[in-house]
């Protein structure tokens, strides 16, 4: 006969206070990749939004700030002796140089605007949950998780799907997914985690006020309300800086005054 | 897990965690540039920088002005530093021991160093000397120059080399020269004392211009003091105007040598000058009096009238073109900023203002500022310069 014991015992402080510490903690997990994913979306939005500024009105400036170098060298060979028509010319070179770099290479195709899928965002909020850094108290899993989070971030802004579930299956089956050293240890690797969740809420918050204030966002919000009234304003951004173009070549195809 | 940690070695982590917003960051002058493009219907940009009313104010090479703080606070004013662009208050500039309650309305008078990094200030509720300040260390450096009149004219030469202090005062009135010889390792880029005066015109030596009688004292000849500054782009001339006392009394341009202001020319204009300027080529002088804008050849002394009124005039660091006030706009009462193309004598890029008090162009001639005395800064960006 098999006699089965239940374990009667009052709980001890440190189990009631290991469970309202994982209680915590859960809430607090559920809050982080809630707040992950609205900080990766902002993040994916903004990051897709810059490259097509950069395709469309970006390229152009490239293409201005090249006209205005060639303008003012061709102002120092008019006037060899202009010192400061030199140290314009070469910042102006500087200028053009540095706004090609910026706009980077047009690429032949429009770059997308970002769509994450609902399926897209629960993964997302998975990988966030089960692998977010903060949310463990070794040294060395934090380490790992901190890579698979990059690794996550970058491919919920690619909206591979395929490549969060991986992560998220990855990490599952890694040894490190798995702990139990009695509730001693538990409650106080479970205190580390909510304290590590809460510093990490705060950054998110300042990473999202800080995106929010940027004239990237701000730009964008006046491109997506401007939309809804089916006006196009990075069109009229393209027409401002076309404009300043040919203003430019046509300064630039003008003869230079006669040498003195 | 240990394929994909290997795949990403820990010195790409901050690099991938940060990816985005490292762009964002490297593409911000570009955003802002499309922002502020995107903003602006015309070559002007217009700010407000500070509330209320100041008219003693200049503004720097680096687009900030220092003004009469227009903010009265317990009935006393300071000396305040405000961007243009952002339109914020930078910084208040304070001399240990100054008093707590100063008269408002006291002349002021400033002069931006042309890297913006020096400033110097009079003011009359500080002692009667020139205050020298770092701003890129926010210091007071020290005090120098006592004048017995209130030093109204202030100037730097384009790099820096020399600086030059004109005082009104009748009889008392100076001008004086001081060129940046320190060491390096001083704080003070001048030495105390000036390398060179130049004293009201005596009744021993009247150098005023032709048409003054030679025996006639400053007083006697209805010399004001010494007005407006300005040095020529290879700093070795300085023009200064002579004011004359009298409501429809002509002023003189006198045109002295740099650095022992040895020899002196003078020219001879018509009305108050309000401003003189010199081209980037040294061979013109700009200058507005009575409303009207005229030029001086440098080599002739020969002086005409240019095809258009002006009060104020900024001459570009580099190219043969000028930021002009007027507070006059034809068949209107109504003030304008307009460009002067100086070979083709063509005037471009008008716009309506009112109100101006100092106009400057910035170190590299791409924009250009104007403030008024309601606080409202006039940036010119033109597309192509």
């Amino acid at each position: 006969m098999n006699l089965k014991t239940e374990d009667t015992r009052p709980a001890t402080p440190e189990d009631q206070e290991l469970a309202r510490k994982l209680e915590d903690q859960a809430a607090l997990e559920i809050d982080l990749a809630d707040r992950e994913l609205r900080s990766a979306n902002l993040r994916a939005e903004l990051a897709a939004f810059e490259r097509q500024y950069l395709h469309f009105v970006g390229s152009r400036y490239a293409e201005l700030d090249e006209w205005k170098a060639q303008l003012a060298e061709r102002m120092v060979s008019e006037q060899p002796g202009n010192q400061r028509a030199r140290q314009a010319a070469r910042e102006a070179r500087a200028r053009a140089d540095e706004t090609k770099n910026v706009a980077g290479e047009k690429s032949e195709h429009e770059p997308p605007s970002f769509q994450a899928s609902p399926e897209l965002k629960r993964l997302y909020r998975d990988v966030a949950r089960r692998i977010h850094p903060d949310l463990t108290s070794d040294r060395d899993d934090r380490a790992r998780r901190q890579l698979l989070m990059a690794d996550a971030n970058q491919a919920y802004e690619l909206g591979d799907e395929m490549r969060l579930e991986k992560i998220l299956t990855a990490y599952e089956h890694s040894p490190e997914a798995f702990h139990g050293e009695g509730p001693g240890a538990e409650l106080i690797r479970a205190i580390r985690r909510v304290s590590q969740v809460r510093g990490r809420l705060a950054e998110i918050e300042a990473e999202l006020q800080g995106l929010l204030r940027s004239d990237l966002h701000q730009l964008k919000m006046r491109v997506d309300d401007a939309e809804k009234s089916g006006h196009n304003v990075l069109q009229d951004m393209i027409a401002k800086v076309d404009e300043q173009i040919e203003l430019a070549k046509e300064r630039l195809n003008k003869p230079g005054p006669p040498p003195r | 897990m240990t394929e994909t940690a290997e795949k990403f070695p820990a010195n790409q982590l901050a690099r991938i965690s940060t990816q985005t917003q490292a762009l964002a960051v490297r593409s911000a002058a570009l955003v802002s540039r499309g922002l502020r493009d995107l903003a602006r219907d015309s070559n002007w940009l217009i700010k407000k920088v500070f509330a209320g009313r100041s008219s003693q104010l200049v503004v720097s090479p680096a687009g900030e002005v220092c003004t009469l703080s227009p903010l009265v606070r317990h009935g006393t004013e300071r000396i305040a530093l405000y961007d243009l662009e952002r339109g914020v208050p930078t910084l208040a500039l304070v001399v240990a021991g100054e008093p707590d309650v100063c008269p408002v309305g006291l002349p002021a008078a400033f002069a931006w160093s042309p890297s913006a990094r020096h400033l110097v200030a009079a003011w009359g509720g500080w002692l009667p000397e020139l205050h020298m300040f770092d701003l890129h260390g926010k210091v007071f450096l020290g005090g120098f120059g006592d004048f017995k009149s209130f030093p109204a004219n202030l100037t730097w030469s384009d790099s820096g080399k020399y600086f030059a202090a004109a005082s009104r005062g009748r009889g008392e009135a100076r001008l004086r020269l001081w060129p940046a010889d320190q060491p390096a390792s001083a704080a003070m880029p001048f030495a105390a004392d000036a390398a060179a005066e130049l004293r009201a015109p005596s009744s021993a030596e009247n150098w005023i211009g032709p048409g003054t009688d030679e025996t006639e004292s400053a007083s006697e000849s209805g010399f004001g003091g010494f007005g407006r500054l300005a040095f020529n782009p290879a700093e070795t001339i300085l023009a200064v105007v002579a004011e004359i006392d009298g409501d429809w009394a002509d002023d003189s341009i006198v045109l002295l040598e740099v650095p022992g202001f040895g020899r002196r020319t003078v020219i001879r204009a018509q009305g108050r000058i309000t401003d003189l300027a010199w081209t980037p080529d040294n061979r013109q002088l700009i200058y507005c009096s009575g409303g009207q804008a005229y030029r001086v050849s440098a080599q002739t002394r020969e002086s005409e009238p240019l095809p258009f009124g002006a009060e104020l005039c900024a001459v570009h660091p580099h190219l043969p073109m000028a930021l002009c006030f007027s507070s006059l706009l034809k068949n209107s009462a109504k003030g304008r900023l307009f460009l002067a193309e100086l070979n083709r004598l063509a005037v471009f890029d008008e716009y309506a203002a009112e109100g101006v008090v100092n106009i400057r162009w910035s170190l590299d001639g791409s924009r250009a500022y104007a403030v008024t005395t309601d606080g409202l800064a006039y940036i010119y960006e033109p597309a192509i310069l």
